[in-house]
């Protein structure tokens, strides 16, 4: 479909304003989630660091403005104990003179006031670590402040932002991903249903406007269907409405044409001058012409009437006995022609309208009648062969140019070399019958290469009774 | 041949009238069906043809209100309607053949002239076509005056055949009809039998047609 390219996709537009807005929410998902686990994990390492600040401020010791930090050795081991990163801390007194720990430490101190904490990143020896700042009193006034700086190495804090890191971003995408994919499957599968829709109102035919199934199609779209379907039962109300205008002109034409039919019929049989022969036989001629226009239309808008109900139920029909049966209605006719109608019956079932498959046979030989000419065979063939049906009706007649054949089953369409009382219409209308009934209906050369043979295939009944 | 047409298109009517004259039959006309079920007591009529759509009282009634006053005589419908439905109608009231406008001449005659020997044959049993005569009883057949011999199978087969005349006789019915008939016996067979028998009836100007691969039929060579 090249138009498709073109034009607005239910399905892209959709997905074209889902998969943008999942773009932007899936990174800003996962910084939330990054943020909510990083921040509980870096406050208990926070908490742990607090715990050594609280414990050294503990052993500061002061008599008057003199500071001490009275700490063993196990003490200070006990303190700096860590399984993975380094502590080190410093106690400075309110004078700036370290009372214990590591020197370098004091460098990174803070002017704080007493009680005050602070917590930063800070760079030791080269090395990142996190650092406590906390100021104690200690001394008679306030102003007298020892501070206690702890820091530790980073590295738990880098495993945690990592292990967070990891985290946020499986679970945004572990969440995006099947949303994503979801998205897109539910666009499909809401849109099947119209599509099905879709399909079912490409098949329809002028003859077949059958409703369409509304029955799961999504309700923004159902009203658009519904519309459809009310459409096409306009158009199935305008279709029959023609059809019966066509059906009642046949009807009311049917007696003023048997006047014509008899009349012409009796005036050439009865003595008259010769001059008026060729104008009685045209006479003639037209009036017989004009039945059979009139009887076929009136097939047509039946064959085509009974295509619009699909309700109408179908029997087994033996096209042999239907051959059979109406083998009287031929045979005068083909004598009359100076024609040997002849038969080849074998049980041939399968399922329709016996009054339109009727019509269909009628039509065919009547045809062959029509135009194969003085002395000719007209065979009627039944059989069943390999699986299909077969009704063959075969003449030695003139036969139809094979450039000609395609057009026969066309309505209004006549051989050029026909003539006699053909309407145009026989084999359209057994055109039409015949897809109907799901047959196929082929136009070949007769035995020999003569005359013409018109096979008909049909689907065998299913259960012959 | 005595008929009585009721057709309410005045054309049609006189049309076919004039073509009935013209064979030397009588007919009467009627426009209506309401006077036909007491014309048809009144008169001798042999067969009745009847338009099915007639103004008032219709065709479908006026045959039930003379096979109500219990009348057999051979009934052909005319219509300008061609549905089963139609057809199936006119049949269960009583019509005995059925003919659809616009019909050719010789077709309708064709059709009286074997609804009339067919009623003829259940009244009395008499069979005739052309100069031959078959007497049911006797199971003998005459041209003229003169006794024509068959074998006891061909006039099985001339008697079935006069009964249908006019009409296509398939080949396994009449096989079926022949006592002691083998059926297997051949196609041929059946053949040899009839153009024996063809051979001694066609000099009462009747002729015995084979329809090829499907059966026979007998037809008077001069339509009375």
């Amino acid at each position: 479909m090249s138009s498709a390219a073109r034009q607005p996709s239910l399905q892209r537009t959709l997905l074209l304003w889902l998969l943008p807005a999942l773009a932007l929410l899936v990174p800003l998902g996962a910084l939330l989630i990054y943020r909510i686990a990083l921040i509980p994990a870096l406050d208990a390492l926070d908490r742990a660091l607090t715990d050594t600040t609280v414990a050294l401020e503990q052993l500061i010791d002061w008599q008057g403005d003199r500071a001490t930090l009275p700490i063993s050795a196990q003490t200070e081991q006990a303190l700096r104990a860590n399984l993975v990163d380094k502590t080190v801390f410093a106690v400075t007194d309110p004078d700036g003179r370290l009372l214990g720990g590591t020197a370098a430490l004091t460098a990174l101190a803070q002017p704080l006031a007493a009680g005050q904490w602070d917590y930063h990143d800070a760079v030791l020896g080269g090395e990142p670590v996190r650092l406590v700042t906390h100021a104690v009193a200690c001394g008679a006034s306030p102003e007298r402040i020892c501070t206690i700086l702890v820091a530790e190495t980073r590295t738990k804090r880098a495993a945690a932002r990592r292990a967070a890191l990891l985290g946020a971003v499986l679970g945004a995408l572990a969440l995006a991903l099947p949303l994503a994919g979801l998205a897109v499957l539910a666009v499909r599968r809401a849109l099947r249903p119209v599509e099905s829709a879709a399909t079912e109102v490409a098949s329809l035919t002028p003859e077949r406007l059958r409703a369409v199934d509304t029955r799961g199609v999504p309700s923004e779209v159902a009203g658009f269907m519904r519309a459809t379907n009310q459409l096409l039962d306009r158009l199935r109300t305008a279709a029959a409405a023609q059809r019966t205008f066509v059906a009642d002109a046949a009807h009311q034409l049917r007696t003023p044409l048997a006047v014509m039919r008899v009349e012409a019929a009796e005036l050439l049989a009865q003595p008259h001058p010769e001059t008026m022969k060729p104008a009685l036989k045209r006479l003639h001629g037209a009036a017989e012409r004009g039945s059979r226009l009139a009887q076929q239309l009136l097939a047509l808008a039946r064959a085509e009437g009974m295509g619009i109900d699909p309700t109408l139920p179908t029997e087994a029909v033996d096209l042999r006995a239907l051959a059979a049966d109406n083998a009287d209605l031929w045979l005068l006719p083909a004598l009359d022609a100076g024609q040997d109608l002849g038969f080849d019956l074998q049980p041939a079932w399968v399922r329709g309208h016996p009054v339109l498959l009727g019509e269909l046979l009628g039509n065919l030989v009547q045809n062959a009648i029509a135009y194969a000419g003085p002395g000719a065979s007209i065979t009627v063939v039944t059989r069943a062969h390999e699986g299909s049906v077969e009704l063959v009706v075969e003449d030695d007649g003139p036969g139809v140019p094979l450039e000609e054949r395609a057009g026969l089953g066309r309505r209004f369409q006549r051989g050029r070399q026909a003539q006699g009382s053909g309407s145009g219409l026989g084999l359209a209308i057994v055109t039409d019958i015949a897809r109907l009934h799901g047959a196929t209906v082929a136009f070949e050369s007769g035995e020999g290469g003569r005359g013409l043979r018109v096979r008909t295939t049909l689907p065998p009944a299913k259960t012959p009774p | 041949m005595n008929i009585l047409l009721v057709e309410d298109d005045a054309a049609l009517a006189e049309a076919t009238a004039t073509a009935m004259r013209a064979r030397g039959w009588r007919v009467d006309v009627s426009a209506t069906g309401e006077p036909v079920p007491r014309s048809v007591q009144q008169d001798d009529y042999d067969a009745l043809v009847l338009d099915i759509g007639l103004p008032g009282v219709d065709g479908l009634e006026t045959l039930r209100r003379v096979r109500a006053q219990g009348s057999y005589l051979p009934v052909l419908m005319l219509t300008a309607r061609d549905g089963v439905e139609d057809r199936v109608a006119g049949l269960e009231s009583g019509a005995d053949d059925y003919l659809v406008k616009p019909f050719a001449v010789p077709e309708l005659l064709a059709r009286l002239r074997a609804l009339v020997r067919r009623h003829e044959f259940r009244r009395d049993g008499a069979l005739a076509l052309g100069q031959l005569r078959f007497d049911s009883s006797a199971r003998r057949a005459f041209i003229g005056e003169a006794s024509v011999h068959l074998t006891a199978r061909e006039s099985v087969v001339l008697e079935y055949l006069l009964q249908q005349v006019g009409r296509i006789v398939a080949r396994d019915k009449l096989a079926a009809l022949i006592p002691d008939w083998n059926a297997a016996a051949s196609d041929n067979a059946l053949e040899l039998l009839m153009s024996r028998l063809r051979g001694k009836i066609e000099p009462a100007g009747v002729r015995l047609r084979t329809v090829r691969g499907l059966g026979y039929l007998i037809e008077a060579v001069e339509p009375a």
